[in-house]
């Protein structure tokens, strides 16, 4: 304060002939209209090109915040856009006759969309997680299909989650048969290709070629019959001789596999108490 | 360190606002009216700065100038424009009346032909009504579209008003051979 008050005693003269100064500008610029609008003018100017500049400043100086931004709106854009191109290409798609049939079937059951959060294809028995539990009325021991085919069976339930046991496990079985002959035989995966898997327990007198079709049996009350598994790639005789085993190429590519959908049977809670009840009667020994 | 008694004071005070009304008088009557060929015209009001001795207040001064160029700037219609080129001036009076003034001068300097020799004092009228033409002539044009015409009158009308400035100084001086002092 006392610097302050020194400096003022020391620089009077200044602030005395600054203040003079102002006095006569301001009477300048208030009564002479040429030198006012000058003033306004050129005031006007400098004072939107210093609002200028600072804005060209204050947008640098914010760049890190738009550019976080944008890219989470780019996040955002680039998961849109897949999830469009998907869309169109389903729409879009030259559908097979396998795949128009398997529409058809799935159109005559009651699907229940999911997606899946976690995946593996790496172990011998592999699980999948989805995004629909008991709430969204997944039970367990339902089937799981996908628009390729088949993909395994719910294997657990919680309220929002399910954990699904799909081919790729040593301990699935799954009934399939031939397509236009009704042999079928139990699908198991060998813990090899994850595009293959086999079917075992094939007569020998079964006629069956390379190409040919494998579907579901429909003989439990996982799957309904006719949905597509996979095609013949090699023909093989089992370990004991007595029946074929058939090297099946998958429909479905469980590394890609994101969108699948629950097979909610009408019949299936009513079938499997039957089944229970048969097996408390022990009536299959 | 001179000391002024308070009817020194009073008696400096009169002369000085005698001096501002002759000033402005004469300006108001006389040199407002005076546009030789359309751009010369003097502006001797500028006087009272140059009369203002060695070791003036510096305030004094400033407040004198700017008082002076308001009223000449309300006779006058050109509020702002003599207030301003006054200040300017009494600004740089003093500075430049310790520069210009005599190596043995006293200490309250009256600023004069007989103090200075006519030479020194042409040379210190010449800057201040150089000074105080230049800010009168920018604050009145404020631009410089016509810097010719610009040029010419304030030329002109520093030479003009310099002569009439030193003119009044030697009708002064004649005077203060008789010991009259501001």
């Amino acid at each position: 304060m006392r610097s302050l008050l020194d400096f003022i005693v020391r620089y009077y003269h200044w602030l005395l002939f600054i203040v003079l100064e102002g006095i006569s500008l301001v009477l300048l610029f208030r009564f002479n209209h040429y030198q006012s609008s000058v003033w306004l003018t050129t005031a006007n100017t400098v004072v939107g090109r210093v609002d200028s500049w600072q804005q060209q400043a204050m947008r640098y100086v914010n760049l890190g915040v738009e550019n976080e931004e944008l890219m989470r709106r780019n996040m955002v854009l680039e998961y849109n856009i897949s999830q469009l191109q998907q869309r169109l290409t389903e729409l879009t798609h030259d559908s097979s006759y396998t795949e128009l049939r398997q529409a058809e079937r799935y159109d005559s059951l009651r699907l229940i969309p999911a997606h899946i959060t976690t995946n593996s294809v790496l172990r011998r028995n592999n699980f999948l997680t989805i995004d629909r539990g008991e709430q969204d009325g997944v039970q367990s021991e339902m089937g799981v299909v996908c628009g390729t085919g088949i993909v395994g069976i719910v294997y657990m339930t919680s309220a929002h989650y399910a954990i699904v046991m799909p081919l790729l496990n040593s301990r699935s079985h799954i009934s399939c048969r031939l397509r236009g002959t009704g042999y079928f035989g139990y699908l198991k995966w060998d813990g090899r290709h994850p595009l293959y898997a086999v079917l075992d327990d094939i007569p020998r007198h079964a006629r069956s070629h390379v190409g040919d079709i494998v579907e579901t049996s429909g003989f439990s009350s996982v799957f309904p019959s006719g949905i597509f598994v996979g095609k013949v790639s090699a023909i093989e005789n089992s370990d004991d001789g007595l029946s074929y085993k058939l090297r099946v190429h998958l429909g479905t590519d469980f590394s890609r596999l994101e969108n699948v959908a629950v097979v909610a049977q009408q019949f299936q809670p009513e079938v499997r108490a039957l089944e229970e009840r048969a097996d408390s009667l022990n009536i299959s020994e | 360190m001179f000391k002024f008694t308070f009817e020194d004071m009073v008696i400096t005070f009169l002369q000085r606002l005698l001096w501002l009304v002759a000033l402005v008088a004469a300006q108001m009557m006389v040199f407002n009216y005076v546009h030789i060929l359309g751009y010369a015209t003097p502006m001797p009001y500028v006087y009272l700065l140059l009369l203002f001795p060695l070791g003036t207040q510096r305030w004094t001064i400033l407040l004198w100038g700017f008082c002076c160029g308001l009223l000449c700037d309300i006779v006058s219609l050109t509020t702002g424009v003599g207030a301003g080129a006054m200040t300017v001036a009494a600004f740089i009076q003093p500075p430049l009346l310790t520069l210009l003034a005599p190596k043995d001068a006293v200490e309250d300097m009256q600023p004069s032909f007989a103090a200075m020799d006519f030479w020194p004092y042409v040379r210190y009228a010449a800057v201040v009504t150089f000074v105080f033409t230049a800010v009168y002539f920018l604050l009145q044009s404020f631009n410089f579209f016509h810097i010719v015409d610009l040029a010419i009158s304030f030329l002109s009308s520093w030479l003009l008003t310099l002569l009439i400035c030193v003119a009044i100084e030697g009708v002064r001086g004649g005077r203060s051979s008789k010991n009259i002092k501001m």
